[in-house]
């Protein structure tokens, strides 16, 4: 993968870490979500409560840098826990679209329905979301 | 039960042990191949004077090596974790879940995280057998 695709401001967040390396992986592997990735555009937070970590990831250009804590006004806002974060990478892509209806997209919406995954922006902000499900899903 | 003494040889046979006569991880793990290592930071003052290096082995449900081993071969597993000796028994005594660990970056991981994060099921069942052992810990023996 060329330099700067991903510039993680936040090296001092092991979340963000976690989260370049993730998506390094992700992106080069997978050239569809990279595709996915290169349109992306606005801004989305997560914030990992029990940790007290926020990261926003900004997308424009083709490139995504990530910085500390809630930067601008992020279109998405996603709010949840260490050990549920990851729950959202197992959610598969079926016909385009996130799909909920095998086990790991269950425990998405249950996660939801308990508020134990809070997400702002998603019913408002469809295209984007469902975008950064896409690149984020490792299946 | 047995009790083993913490990152032993016999503390590894017991555990590969439960691991390999566990037939949910047998169901669960049938896709992942490769080696994990674990790396445990000296601490002195918890009875760690040294780093120690432990390889583990899966393959397809199977068990296969799990040595207590040197640095070298450890850094050639497929997935290497390290941490503090503190860290390592809060995750066997199920008091800090592995994975919060890592986003603390208490404990850290090299290898490919998408190949974790996509068997996380098989990650997650080796921890709980971890954690169903009878282990002393050298600062409480």
């Amino acid at each position: 993968m060329e330099e700067g695709f991903i510039e993680n401001r936040a090296t001092s967040v092991p979340f963000a870490g976690i989260l370049a390396d993730l998506l390094t992986a992700n992106l080069t592997q997978r050239p569809e979500k990279r595709a996915v990735h290169d349109n992306m555009s606005g801004a989305v937070a997560i914030e990992l409560v029990d940790i007290e970590t926020v990261v926003t990831l900004l997308f424009a250009s083709g490139k995504l840098r990530i910085e500390e804590g809630i930067v601008g006004r992020p279109e998405i806002v996603i709010r949840t826990t260490s050990d549920l974060v990851m729950d959202l990478n197992a959610l598969r892509i079926v016909g385009g679209l996130p799909w909920y209806f095998d086990e790991a997209g269950r425990r998405v919406l249950a996660h939801l329905v308990s508020g134990r995954l809070k997400i702002r922006g998603l019913f408002t902000q469809p295209v984007l979301l469902t975008q950064l499900t896409k690149i984020m899903s490792v299946m | 039960m047995a009790k083993y003494n913490a990152m032993t040889q016999e503390w590894l046979d017991a555990w590969k042990e439960k691991i390999a006569t566990s037939k949910e991880y047998r169901e669960i793990a049938k896709n992942w191949e490769g080696s994990v290592a674990i790396i445990v930071n000296p601490d002195p003052e918890k009875g760690i004077p040294e780093p120690i290096y432990v390889f583990t082995d899966y393959w397809h449900g199977d068990v296969r090596d799990f040595l207590i081993c040197d640095k070298a071969k450890a850094e050639s597993a497929n997935f290497v974790m390290s941490g503090d000796f503190a860290r390592w028994k809060q995750v066997a005594k199920k008091e800090v879940d592995s994975t919060k660990a890592l986003m603390q970056g208490k404990l850290k991981l090299k290898g490919d995280l998408t190949y974790v994060v996509r068997n996380i099921k098989t990650v997650n069942k080796v921890i709980d057998l971890l954690c169903e052992m009878e282990t002393i810990w050298p600062d409480e023996a």
